[in-house]
Order: C-alpha cells, then structure tokens, then sequence
C-alpha cells in the first residue's frame, strides 16, 4: 500500500502545482504586447553611472557678468 | 501552386485574430504569466544609484530613461548600442535643457532627441557595415531580475520574438507601433514626432499592426 500512496502523494503535489500556475497573459492588440515587453525591459544600471561621470565631466555654465558684480 | 506569400484579405483576417505567443497559432496573443512590473519598481538600479549633480536630472533620468532606452533597444535592435544611444541622448538632453522651452511636453522632447540620435546611428556607414555583438549574453542583460529561471527564458524569448518581427518591418512602422506603445504619447504628438499627419498616422498604424501581426505569426 506503501508505494500507491506515495504515488497518490505524488499525483496530488503534481495537480497542486499545475493549478497554481498563474495564467499566461493574453494581449488584445499588438501595442499591448509591445507595452509588456517594454515593462520587461530595464535600463542597465551602467547607463546612468556613465551618465553620471559624463555630466561631471561637461564644463559649468558661465555666470551671467551682472551676477559676477553682485557676488 | 498557391502563393507563399500572404493574400490582403488573409492579413486583414490575421490582423483581428489574437495570435499565440509560445507557438504562433492563432488564438490569443499570450504571454508568461505573471503580472509586468510597474514602472516605479526599479530593479537592479535601485541597488546603486547614480550620484547626480542636478537632483532634477536626476529625477528626469529616473522618469523617462526606461521608454527612451526601450525605444533605442527595439529601434536599433542591438542592446549595446542601445546602451550608447540612451546616455548620448540624455547627455544632450542635459546639454539642452537650457533651450527646452516647454512648448512640447518633456517625454517628447526626449522622443525627438532619440529618434534623431537613432534615424543618424542607423543611416551611418559604420552601422550599416558592422556586425553586431549582441549576443544573447547581451540579451540576458535588458531583461529585468526575477526569481522564475523559465519566466526569464519565456520573457527572452517574447522578447526576441518581437525583435525579430520589429526588424521585419519598415523603419517608419517599427517607429509608430513603437510610440503608439507609450500610452503617454497622443495621436497629435506621434504625428509631430514623425512629421506627418494624425490622420496619416492612423492609416499607417493600422497597416503596420497587419504587418506585425503576419510577420509575428509566421516566426515561431
């Protein structure tokens, strides 16, 4: 009775799992999908430490020459 | 011998039949399960951010890096130069804000700065005469962390899946479907990015999805 029992076990585990899948996400439209996908899409967190960098790197504004009198 | 090539009236019967994701039969247009991040869950950048001099860039970075860096992605169709595109165009943004003078809302501004800075990339010699490294290593990267080893691989797969459709089209059609995508952009602000008309925006919209919609059906 032993084995049949674990395979019961089994069967039930395998059901359990297979109805705790979510369900696929359906699209209705094309820009649907395409919006999925560009949720799934993360910038690389190298793009803004570079940007970072290249920022400090560009030279300051000049002031203005009456906010040079004033200071 | 029937043709190989699909008739107009069997694309105009494609066009409103969803579409199978996993194995391209018609049926629904379906995806991995799962809900899509929202777009104030940062992922992997939330872990080290960028120590910004202007907390106001910083703030637009944070804002619109994602749809700019996703239009470069899908546009170029090569995530490294994608890469590139996204901090050039935001160190022109940075360059320019002074002139930015508010008559157009700032997400098209960027949107006109990106399409300009891809349209000049793509119509280069050397882009034309390379070949590209994106390798699927590369691939791996744009998609966002997760805990799920066969969402990662169904998203990747989606994902490549729509590349492959994108770069099946016209410049002009991947561009639209592409800003049509962005719910914050209208029809007005699509026809000002791309020169034209809102009615010729329509028209070409709904061919465009009927070309997605063939080409996607038929790369499984």
């Amino acid at each position: 009775m032993e084995p049949n029992a674990s395979k019961l076990q089994q069967r039930q585990e395998t059901a359990e799992q297979t109805t705790q899948q979510p369900p696929r996400q359906e699209f209705a439209t094309v820009e649907e999908m395409i919006r999925y996908d560009a949720a799934q899409c993360a910038p690389p967190t190298a793009i803004a430490h570079r940007l970072a960098e290249s920022i400090s790197k560009e030279p300051k504004p000049a002031r203005s020459w009456w906010r040079r009198l004033l200071s | 011998m029937p043709s190989p090539f699909p008739t107009s009236e069997s694309l105009r019967a494609d066009a409103s039949k969803p579409v199978d994701l996993i194995d391209g039969r018609a049926g629904k247009l379906t995806s991995p399960p799962a809900p899509a991040p929202s777009s104030s869950e940062a992922g992997p950048r939330s872990r080290q951010r960028a120590a910004w001099e202007s907390p106001e860039f910083g703030a637009m970075y944070e804002e619109y890096s994602r749809p700019i860096y996703y239009l470069a992605l899908r546009f170029l169709s090569d995530p490294t130069q994608a890469e590139d595109a996204t901090h050039d165009v935001f160190l022109k943004a940075y360059r320019k804000l002074g002139e930015f003078r508010g008559e157009a809302a700032l997400r098209t501004w960027l949107y006109r700065i990106t399409i300009n800075h891809c349209r000049n990339l793509l119509q280069t010699w050397h882009r034309r005469n390379m070949v590209t490294n994106a390798d699927d290593s590369v691939w791996e990267t744009t998609v966002s962390a997760t805990d799920n080893p066969l969402r990662v691989l169904e998203i990747k797969e989606l994902g490549q899946r729509i590349q492959r459709t994108l770069d099946a089209l016209s410049d002009e059609y991947r561009l639209l479907l592409l800003l049509v995508a962005d719910e914050k952009l209208s029809y007005n602000e699509i026809a000002t990015l791309t020169e034209q008309t809102a009615d010729a925006v329509r028209g070409k919209l709904h061919r465009a999805r009927k070309a997605f919609l063939a080409h996607f059906q038929k790369i499984a």
